[in-house]
């Protein structure tokens, strides 16, 4: 017994391999990974927050390699401390790589296991070296602004979209789900300008959508948030609570989705003197029309960001969910209906 | 030689040895006994009294001297252990005829006070002391029910001491009261002096890690284990109640929570569980974390603990066990030390090295605020011997960790659940709830 507690031990202690262990302060934790690609080469750039007693600024290092590890382990070799993706939160390419395909990289990304599959895919509007010379300006603050940027509890607005890895990687490899996934530029006034976001099919970026669609695309797509929405001239209404209600069938072969959208909002500022009626009206017009022109998108771009096809699988045998994207969607009837009701007008009474 | 003869020689070189002569009319007596154990001039006015008032009322003295006490045979081997017990033993010169008297004690024990190792807060504060005898009264002031059993066991052979067993019938488990009777009656003549020699005359293993029973100063302890089916054991000189077996609840059920609204009871006794689990985990989580797993962390937390191990040299599993051990030599220093020096070691290890190791950039400021807040926690745990265990186990999650990482805590609090689950104490296992219960394990 006592033999063979010994042997547990020593296999602990040489199993263990502890002694490979880096202290924390002798890693370099990037939170944010550029990835972009030219002429069958990557180059990567890693954001790294500088540890030191000041707390200032980051440290931008790129790298270039025929694959990202390659890269990466070449970022590490040179690097006075081993670089540990494990805490990396944003990662961003650029758009012509976007526009060229996404799905090897975010293979290679989920393969790894080195980054989690939590972290942000972002699109870049610019060259990937001229964003990180732009956020990597001292005055904007410490560094973390891309950090901050995309958390949900701090500076992530509805506007903009969230999507982590593992939801890119399930849209390449689904046949009814695709994503939208943020575009951002570094701005002039602020570290980071958001531009909308960009829709991808199958790992491709064929679209595009702005602001404002991205806002209602968060709140169609049932993710709660509390985005402000100008009503043409007359108000601006911030969303409180939104429930979606979807009834799926097929018609002589042809899918008719109809959706419920309950919008609950409040009023935040008037201009004139409209009734709550004409506000209400107003909204419904609005929203269908903006919803309406991201279904269009949709059709044009073959890509089904909201996962109307997840209706229809049980409906339709998997040979034929192959084709979901191009034989069905294109002819898909949304009939869309928004119910609003306005929960309180703030502290003054419309008439 | 006479009996008494050999024992005055065997007690000639005795300076506390009284050997004194009684003529009452006719008739004389020798009285022997050590004065260090007895009062002597008030014992001897207790024997004179009924003696002279026989020969004034001329009944036979020799019957009023045969009832003072229990008859002994005369022989020097039992005056001897007669007169090392503390007994007053008295011949009749003529007949030869020996009592053994009970005599007025010395007092040789502090009064009833307030308890040294324990603090009770709603309840009674006076605590057990050496004197078997008031630890009894103490013991049945609180529980006065005839149910209450007292037995007395003799042990050792050449130093005797009395050990008192205390148990009541219809509570105690009969597995446990089988087991501990029968331990007790077949090792009687070995010594019993310290808690060592008891475990050993209860066979318990001597590499347990964690202990096999309580000891308690307050009465009113004692009186609940007793009511929850435990046993309570007084040793001579020992100035507290052991209680057997020791059980998981006593970790952190303590007789006090009783005063207290139930509620509040209950908030107390999580709160000394969240400081058990606190008290094991932090310092291994803390090296899991910063060595092993650091991708656990929110990023912003691990950005400031990688900022402040900037300059330390060590790996955090080195300069956790740096600062643990200094914090063990606090601990261990202080316990010796006089009251009036005991503060300066506190302020010197606390301020003065707590500070300087920061700034010296041995150890990070984090995990100073860790094995603070560890040491503390320590403490949170009812009874002073289950705090050995908990900081003894803390050290060996802290290895697992440093090898395996957050995996290696994991398995190490596993290990430590295995460990636990198969402690026995005479039949009883040690994890329960309130009531001792045994099973047929053994």
């Amino acid at each position: 017994m006592k033999k063979r507690i010994l042997v547990c031990m020593v296999f602990v202690i040489l199993l263990g391999g502890c002694w490979d262990n880096k202290d924390i302060n002798h890693r370099a934790l990037p939170i944010a990974m550029g990835i972009s690609y030219q002429q069958g080469n990557y180059e990567v750039f890693l954001d790294i927050p500088t540890v030191s007693d000041k707390n200032e600024g980051i440290q931008v290092i790129s790298a270039k390699g025929d694959t990202i590890s390659a890269a990466v382990n070449k970022i590490s070799m040179n690097m006075e401390s081993q670089v540990d993706l494990l805490h990396l939160k944003v990662l961003i390419v650029d758009k012509a790589f976007a526009t060229l395909g996404l799905s090897e990289i975010t293979a290679s990304t989920i393969r790894s296991r080195h980054i989690s599959p939590k972290t942000m895919f972002v699109i870049c509007d610019e060259p990937l070296d001229q964003f990180f010379k732009g956020i990597n300006n001292m005055k904007n603050g410490d560094g973390k602004e891309i950090y901050d940027f995309f958390q949900k509890n701090s500076g992530w607005n509805p506007e903009i979209a969230h999507t982590p890895v593992w939801k890119v990687f399930r849209s390449i490899h689904s046949y009814t789900n695709d994503v939208v996934l943020p575009i951002i530029k570094s701005g002039e006034s602020t570290a980071i300008q958001s531009m909308g976001s960009g829709i991808l099919r199958n790992g491709k970026m064929v679209s595009r959508l702005s602001n404002e669609q991205t806002l209602l695309y968060n709140v169609f797509d049932g993710n709660s948030l509390d985005g402000k929405i100008e009503v043409m001239g007359k108000a601006t209404v911030q969303i409180v609570s939104s429930r979606i209600h979807n009834e799926s069938k097929f018609v002589n072969n042809q899918p008719v989705l109809n959706s419920t959208l309950h919008l609950k909002v409040i009023i935040m500022d008037v201009i004139g003197v409209p009734s709550i009626e004409v506000i209400k009206t107003e909204l419904q017009t609005l929203l269908r029309r903006i919803l309406d022109q991201i279904f269009k998108k949709m059709e044009r771009a073959n890509a089904d960001i909201f996962g109307i096809g997840q209706h229809y699988r049980e409906d339709l045998p998997r040979t034929e969910l192959a084709e979901w994207r191009t034989k069905y969607l294109p002819q898909a009837k949304i009939n869309l209906e928004v119910k609003t009701t306005i929960r309180n007008t703030g502290n003054l009474k419309l008439k | 030689m006479s009996a008494i003869e050999e024992v005055n020689s065997h007690f000639s070189t005795f300076p506390d040895f009284v050997c004194q002569k009684l003529q009452i009319a006719s008739e004389s007596f020798t009285f022997v006994g050590l004065k260090s154990l007895i009062n002597f001039p008030q014992t001897m006015y207790m024997v004179r009294d009924p003696l002279l008032t026989a020969t004034i009322n001329n009944l036979m003295v020799i019957d009023v001297f045969a009832g003072l006490g229990q008859p002994i045979s005369v022989q020097s081997e039992t005056i001897i252990a007669e007169i090392m017990d503390g007994m007053l033993v008295a011949i009749h010169d003529a007949s030869g005829m020996g009592v053994s008297i009970y005599p007025v004690p010395q007092p040789n024990s502090r009064t009833i006070s307030l308890p040294t190792m324990e603090n009770s807060i709603g309840g009674a504060t006076s605590s057990f002391n050496e004197n078997l005898e008031s630890n009894i009264t103490l013991l049945r002031s609180h529980l006065n029910c005839p149910e209450l059993q007292v037995k007395a066991y003799n042990f050792g052979g050449n130093v005797k001491s009395r050990v008192i067993l205390c148990y009541m019938e219809e509570t105690i488990d009969p597995i446990l009261l089988d087991n501990l009777t029968q331990k007790l009656e077949s090792n009687q003549d070995l010594e019993i002096a310290t808690m060592k020699e008891l475990s050993l005359i209860l066979d318990f293993s001597r590499y347990s890690f964690v202990t096999h029973y309580m000891t308690y100063e307050l009465p009113q302890n004692a009186v609940r284990a007793i009511k929850n089916g435990k046993a309570v054991l007084f040793i001579e000189r020992m100035p507290f109640a052991i209680v057997l077996p020791s059980i998981f609840s006593d970790l952190f059920m303590s007789e006090d929570d009783m005063n207290h609204p139930p509620i509040y009871a209950w908030l107390l006794r999580s709160l000394r569980f969240i400081g058990t689990l606190t008290t094991l985990i932090l310092p291994g989580l803390y090296v899991a974390l910063v060595s092993v797993n650091p991708d656990v962390l929110r990023f912003e937390l691990a950005h400031s603990i990688a900022r402040s191990r900037l300059d330390v040299p060590y790996p955090a599993i080195i300069e956790a066990l740096l600062l643990l051990c200094i914090l063990e030599l606090i601990m261990e220093a202080i316990i010796r030390l006089p009251n009036s020096i005991g503060p300066t070691i506190t302020m010197v290890g606390g301020i003065v090295l707590g500070q300087a190791v920061v700034e010296a950039k041995l150890v990070s400021n984090l995990l100073i605020i860790i094995l603070a807040a560890t040491t503390i926690a320590n403490a949170a745990v009812v009874g002073f011997q289950n705090t050995y265990a908990l900081r003894l186990f803390k050290y060996l999650l802290l290895f697992l960790s440093a090898f395996l990482g957050v995996l290696g805590l994991l398995s190490g609090l596993l290990i430590l659940c295995a460990y636990v689950a198969g402690i026995r104490t005479l039949g009883v296992p040690y994890l329960q709830l309130i009531r001792a219960k045994g099973d047929s394990y053994e």
